[in-house]
């Protein structure tokens, strides 16, 4: 019907798109597959292939499935791939919104099929509760991460003052948490850092130039740092601030590490950024679905700290980048969480 | 030129009743930064709307504009000294750039009048084509721009002013010469209030709709040039949220979707109340959940003021 070949050319151009997936593939292999957002920005791209790097080094077909942001597109091309394989998958997935965690785990326990989700999913959905098709349920704290990162803002303003600060799309997640990270770090200070204001940019760069703008008219001289939910707002703001010559006398933090925001904090421009690690994100989630799939680790014996695990977000600063920049990013696919930095947290 | 009356005026009204009430609320709205602040906002915008709006006039509607402005503002980034490509050009990527912007007018107009593509339908997949082109080219990643030189285009000033509000003023004077002076700005009008009369009188239609929007695709491609300039970098995203803006800021100045009734100085008012309205919400403290909402309601205000209706036989 229309509907299947349709699924059929997006799924044929997704794996055109998987350049590392060999020409040769038998049916009876497992299939190994990255589902995200888009292939437009810097962290779904390098997550891709990272899942890429491990399907090579295990010699397996591999495949990208992209949502663009649509949730039944999503899930429509899970499904057919699911079907496709017959069950013989395991899908590294960054759902596109928490309520489709719970439909991608129904269907891969239906089919017999592997998952590991990332970032978003209900939080009374559990790995355990699923056993043995669920593996695992990898994040960052947002909080945490949050937290450090405003407490640097902080440091670079000398303690006290006033910030202003750009939040994410308001219903995400991740945007909820940074902001109550950004807030709990605030309320430390005892009153000497005050929030002038905060507005939502919806994680875009030229919505936040306009907002900062328009704060410089209304508070001026009196924002003393400017806290961004992420990198690409953070460069807006930078920018706007560049536009004053100010750029560098007002410390600005962001969230995510592109490389545009660790250069600007190699500059001085900006003060602070928080770097994931998407590489290991997209290779680790593989690694481990695909440990659990094939029966080299007993998942459903592992404790729940190994099931819901956070990630290792580095505050990066300009005290620390030089040594960022040459850290060692290799890592052990086997060693599944030398990089966990503790079991998942829900807020209340 | 279009005859002058009261109705015509109301833009502009609508434009300073807003800037009274946000003035009351935050006295700092009416000093000179926050204006030149605002002039700076409007200046990718208004180069925008002047090829929207000729777009507008005949009756068509150019959905590829984040498309283009996005894709030249990688080929833009790609051009100047940037960290991913070994070019060079300095101020000569700026004409390739804006070429680039037209030549995918140009296939957006033959998709059109030949293929008998509504123009909605023809943008609107042209549109996502450069998006896709912009994203296959660079995988996901910004080209970061090191031309400081190059970046002087948005971020130096002349006589006080930031030289992106000269560069959207000269774009604001070119298409006001096409609009008053040329041939082909009366046969936009000529199309967009009849295309049956137009045509029996000789007007080459298809010509005249294909040139429009590469005049659309060369103005998107200056965007493009502006964004690129004004954040440093060149990416698939650079320009969402763009689209929006642009066809609001026509609208709101008084420029008719159906075609036929409007002015390019119209959609300059459009655009810097859709700015002044941004601006003002965060001066004013409206808290950010509210914001859309009164956002959507002055729009519908302003428009409902704004658009002369006795001009308009019907509404669609």
């Amino acid at each position: 019907m229309g509907k299947f070949s349709r699924q059929t050319v997006l799924l044929a151009t997704a794996a055109a798109l998987s350049s590392g997936m060999g020409a040769a593939s038998f049916a009876d292999d497992m299939t190994l597959a990255i589902s995200m957002r888009s292939l437009s920005n810097p962290y779904h791209a390098t997550f891709a292939r990272g899942g890429e790097e491990f399907a090579k080094s295990v010699n397996l077909p591999f495949e990208v499935l992209v949502t663009e942001g649509n949730s039944e597109k999503g899930l429509a091309d899970i499904r057919a791939l699911i079907s496709r394989t017959n069950g013989n998958v395991c899908i590294n997935v960054d759902p596109n919104d928490s309520p489709d965690a719970a439909t991608i785990v129904d269907e891969a326990k239906a089919a017999g099929a592997y998952v590991v989700t990332q970032w978003n999913k209900p939080d009374d959905l559990h790995p355990w509760d699923n056993d043995p098709n669920y593996v695992a349920h990898m994040s960052f704290s947002g909080v945490g991460t949050s937290k450090e990162i405003t407490n640097a803002l902080i440091d670079a303003m000398g303690g006290e003052g006033g910030i202003v600060a750009i939040g994410g799309i308001l219903s995400n997640v991740p945007a909820i948490e940074r902001k109550l990270g950004m807030e709990q770090a605030v309320a430390d200070t005892d009153g000497k850092v005050e929030i002038l204001d905060f507005q939502p940019a919806d994680w875009n760069e030229t919505k936040a130039f306009e907002i900062m703008q328009a704060w410089l008219t209304r508070y001026g001289d009196d924002v003393k740092g400017v806290w961004a939910a992420n990198d690409s707002m953070g460069i807006g703001a930078l920018e706007a601030l560049r536009q004053e010559g100010k750029a560098g006398s007002v410390p600005v933090v962001g969230i995510d590490g592109t490389e545009a925001a660790l250069s600007a904090v190699e500059a001085g421009e900006m003060a602070g950024t928080v770097a994931w690690d998407p590489m290991w994100t997209g290779g680790m989630g593989l690694s481990l679905c695909h440990a659990a799939a094939s029966g080299a680790i007993d998942i459903t014996a592992e404790p729940h700290e190994h099931r819901e695990f956070y990630g290792t977000g580095i505050v990066v600063t300009p005290e620390n980048i030089a040594e960022f920049r040459e850290r060692d990013t290799s890592f052990d696919y086997g060693d599944y969480w030398a990089k966990s930095t503790g079991q998942i947290q829900y807020q209340q | 030129m279009a005859s002058i009356n009261l109705r015509a005026l109301a833009p502009i009204g609508v434009f300073f009743l807003l800037c009274i009430v946000i003035a009351i609320f935050s006295p700092n709205f009416l000093s000179v930064s926050n204006a030149i602040r605002i002039l700076n906002a409007s200046a990718i915008p208004v180069v925008l709307v002047m090829g929207a709006t000729f777009v507008i006039l005949m009756g068509s509607i150019d959905l590829s504009i984040e498309g283009i402005v996005a894709l030249c503002a990688v080929v833009t980034a790609s051009l100047v000294l940037n960290d991913t490509t070994a070019a060079n050009l300095g101020m000569w990527a700026i004409p390739f750039a804006v070429l680039t912007g037209g030549m995918v007018g140009a296939i957006n107009g033959a998709t059109h009048v030949y293929l008998r593509v509504p123009s909605f339908m023809a943008t609107l997949g042209i549109g996502f084509v450069c998006l896709g082109i912009a994203t296959a080219a660079l995988g996901g990643f910004p080209v970061r721009i090191a031309d400081r030189g190059f970046r002087a285009l948005t971020l130096g000033r002349t006589l006080g002013l930031p030289n992106g509000i000269w560069v959207a003023t000269a774009a604001v004077l070119v298409a006001l010469v096409i609009q008053e002076r040329t041939r082909l700005g009366r046969y936009v009008f000529a199309i967009g209030t009849d295309e049956v009369t137009a045509r029996q009188s000789g007007v080459p239609v298809e010509r005249i709709r294909i040139l429009v929007f590469v005049l659309a695709g060369l103005f998107s491609g200056m965007a493009g040039v502006m964004a690129a300039a004004q954040l440093g970098q060149g990416h698939a995203l650079i320009a969402s949220g763009r689209l929006f803006t642009t066809i609001t800021a026509v609208v709101v100045g008084g420029t008719a979707l159906s075609g036929g009734v409007g002015s390019v100085l119209n959609s300059v008012v459009g655009v810097l109340i859709v700015v002044v309205l941004t601006n003002g919400m965060v001066l004013m403290g409206v808290p950010p959940f509210v914001q859309q909402g009164v956002q959507g309601f002055l729009i519908i205000v302003a428009v409902s003021i704004a658009l002369d209706r006795r001009q308009l036989e019907f509404v669609k």
